[in-house]
């Protein structure tokens, strides 16, 4: 299988540029995402310009509006992909997205399909303060009807995304500003990454580390520090939230009997508590220490990059973490 | 304006004073690009040069105790209303000595002493809050206005409609005014906004609707002036359209090259400040000295701003859990995490 090195951002945009070329309904709405802007993160580059202005719709700053109409076209007929720039402006579309979206099949007796992907982008680490570095994906979650996605890595963007577009119900599908720009392989051929199927990025003994996102780069280094100290991590993406592979990460709780979660929403009810709560209730009896989390701290995103470092996750803290579970800090 | 005009000296201090903070600003942002463009300031930033007359012209038709809200194009609306250049490139710095003590930066600066009730990060958001302030204003009994500023893109964004509709309808003391700098991002108008005339559409509300050059600082202050009066006697809303441009990109980042080139020298052409100091001396209210003096004052005093901003401490990394919340023992009862 011969592959290229690609972008995050283009994984994102092939994927949707071929499944507008297999399937007609398929169409993007949202705020400048044709050519020559291209989208503010440049995800829909050039599609505009291949598949014109009325298959690429830019819409008004109207983010609920962006919801609700990608509803009622996924509810007659077509397979809308909406982009929604920021996660935080996710929250001008809320009604939307947790009223009338996750909830008209459910509603309506099982009556309808909803073919539907809202994708957003969040995450801190560009100074971007307390309204442009959300990460909001614990709020997606808890929202019954709805399937989330949250990849790491150009390869699995890209076979998340066409997944979600084929699929017959809504996908929020959560991206990160600062993995747009970084590269890996992706084939040549065609292929699609199956929902609910979680990936080991890193094989380990000692302890298992389930990160998501931009932390699963930061699990990937802070497990090469661990190394360093003769520690054996082992990194588990998810890929996606709902559903969660429970059986990957309860089997590598077996095999090292430690665990660390680490996101990058905020701690408090956020999703690593989710996490911690199904292994200690399915793998109580494999745990040799306390589930640690690594989340954002209770605050809002400071604007200062200091503050903003002391406030986010960091390499030193998942580090920090994995050696607590091995008593290996004083 | 007439040569002959024979001008007040309330009026010569005025015009000074608008003519003073058009320069303040213009400079500012200039600083700020090159700093940022330097790498020297983090974040994103917006800048609204070719705006200024908008902003200055508006906020000087107010009273100091009048508030404002603005948009995440906010560095020329804020120091308008009052916020020091100091307080504000320390806050571009990331610096202790930021009006916002380095946590919120170019898309957040807010100052309650001046009744900037802030810039803002979402698009829109500053209405509703505007209105607050307004309804505020009616149920305290003060004579206080609120200037709302906001982007041509944002007239089509649900709040505005919303804020627009009760403020009509509880007769708030609120002036709308819309900052028409022709793109919202990426997009011109006829991608966001279904009629040409804004104008009729808020008149649709029943509030009083003005268009305005809103490169001509007297013109926007005339507007501004006039809508405020009328909200001081118990009118209601008034909603101005002001027609600008920004010179450069939507963020500095995009080299904004992607409009037409005619357009942007056709728009640079009209510059606010060369304007301004042309009627400033065909009125005999000052001459090119007393100009050149104003230009260099506030060139020395930005320099002096950007030096102490740049020598200023960091915030300490811990100061990141401060500010949340008022009670202390409950705020930090709720701040505690369980990072090891
Ligand atoms: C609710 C919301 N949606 C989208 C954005 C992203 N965004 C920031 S500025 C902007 C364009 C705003 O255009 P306009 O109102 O004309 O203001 P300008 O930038 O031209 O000053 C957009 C879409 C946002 N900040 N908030
Ligand atoms: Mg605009």
């Amino acid at each position: 299988m011969t592959t290229r090195e690609i972008m995050y951002r283009e994984a994102i945009r092939d994927a949707q540029r071929e499944e507008m070329l297999r399937d007609p309904t398929v169409f993007l709405i949202g705020e400048d995402l044709r050519d020559p802007w291209g989208g503010t993160y440049k995800a829909t580059q050039n599609l505009s310009t291949e598949f014109g202005n009325e298959r690429v719709l830019n819409t008004p700053i109207c983010e609920e509006t962006i919801i609700g109409a990608s509803l009622g076209a996924a509810l007659t007929g077509l397979r809308p992909v909406a982009e929604l720039m920021y996660f935080d402006f996710v929250m001008r579309s809320m009604d939307a997205v947790v009223n009338q979206v996750a909830k008209v099949r459910y509603m309506s007796g099982g009556q309808v399909k909803v073919p539907l992907v809202i994708r957003t982008q969040g995450g801190g680490g560009r100074s971007s303060a307390a309204q442009h570095g959300n990460s909001l994906e614990a709020w997606i979650c808890h929202v019954p009807g709805l399937f989330v996605a949250m990849p790491s890595t150009p390869y699995d963007a890209k076979g998340l995304l066409k997944t979600a577009i084929r699929m017959d119900d809504p996908v929020f599908f959560i991206e990160h500003k600062l993995l747009y720009m970084t590269k890996g392989p992706v084939p040549d051929e065609e292929y699609t990454i199956p929902f609910g199927v979680a990936d080991v990025k890193r094989k380990g003994d000692d302890v298992t580390i389930v990160a998501t996102s931009r932390m699963v780069l930061f699990a990937l280094e802070a497990a090469a520090e661990l190394e360093k100290e003769g520690i054996s991590a082992e990194v588990i993406d998810p890929r996606t939230l709902v559903p969660l592979d429970e059986a990957t990460i309860l089997e590598s709780v077996h095999k090292t009997n430690r665990l660390v979660v680490v996101n990058e929403g905020v701690e408090r009810c956020g999703w690593a508590a989710e996490v911690a709560a199904l292994v200690q209730k399915k793998g109580f009896g494999d745990l040799d220490a306390p589930i640690e989390r690594v989340c954002t701290r209770n605050v809002p995103l400071p604007f200062q990059p200091d503050l903003e470092n002391y406030v986010l996750p960091s390499v030193a803290d998942i580090v920090r973490a994995a050696k607590y579970t091995l008593g290996k800090v004083e | 304006m007439t040569p002959e005009t024979i001008l007040d000296a309330e009026t010569k201090t005025l015009w000074l004073d608008m003519f003073r903070k058009l320069v303040r600003i213009r400079h500012f942002e200039r600083s700020a690009f090159e700093l940022y463009t330097a790498g020297k300031l983090p974040g994103f930033m917006h800048i609204s040069i070719g705006q200024e007359a908008t902003a200055v012209g508006a906020c000087s038709a107010l009273r100091p105790d009048d508030y404002m809200t603005s948009t995440h194009r906010g560095h020329g609306d804020t120091i308008a209303k009052g916020v020091s250049v100091e307080g504000a490139m320390a806050e571009l710095f990331g610096r202790v000595t930021g009006v916002c003590r380095a946590k919120g930066g170019s898309m957040h600066i807010a100052d309650f002493s001046q009744n900037v009730l802030g810039a803002n990060g979402i698009v829109a958001a500053g209405a509703p809050i505007a209105v607050g302030a307004g309804l505020s204003a009616k149920k305290r009994g003060t004579d206080q206005v609120v200037l709302c500023f906001f982007g041509d893109g944002a007239l089509a964004s649900g709040p505005i409609h919303e804020s627009m509709n009760c403020a009509a309808l509880w007769k708030l003391p609120v002036i709308f005014l819309r900052q028409n700098n022709q793109y919202a991002e990426s997009t011109p108008r006829t991608d966001y906004q279904g009629i040409p005339d804004v104008v009729e559409w808020a008149k649709g509300y029943g509030i009083s609707a003005v268009r305005v050059d809103g490169n001509d600082v007297l013109a926007v202050y005339r507007a501004v002036k006039e809508a405020a009066a009328r909200a001081r006697r118990g009118e209601g809303p008034s909603f101005i359209e002001s027609e600008t441009y920004r010179w450069y990109g939507h963020n500095i980042g995009d080299p904004g090259t992607w409009r037409p080139k005619e357009e942007i020298q056709a728009w640079k052409a009209k510059d606010p400040i060369p304007r301004f100091r042309k009627v400033i001396l065909e009125n005999g209210a000052a001459t090119d000295a007393d100009l050149d003096a104003i230009e260099a004052e506030e060139e020395a005093r930005l320099q002096a701003a950007i030096e102490a901003a740049e020598a200023a401490p960091k915030p300490k990394p811990g100061t990141a859990l401060e500010d949340v919340y008022v009670d202390p023992d409950l705020g930090a009862q709720a701040i505690q995490g369980v990072r090891p």
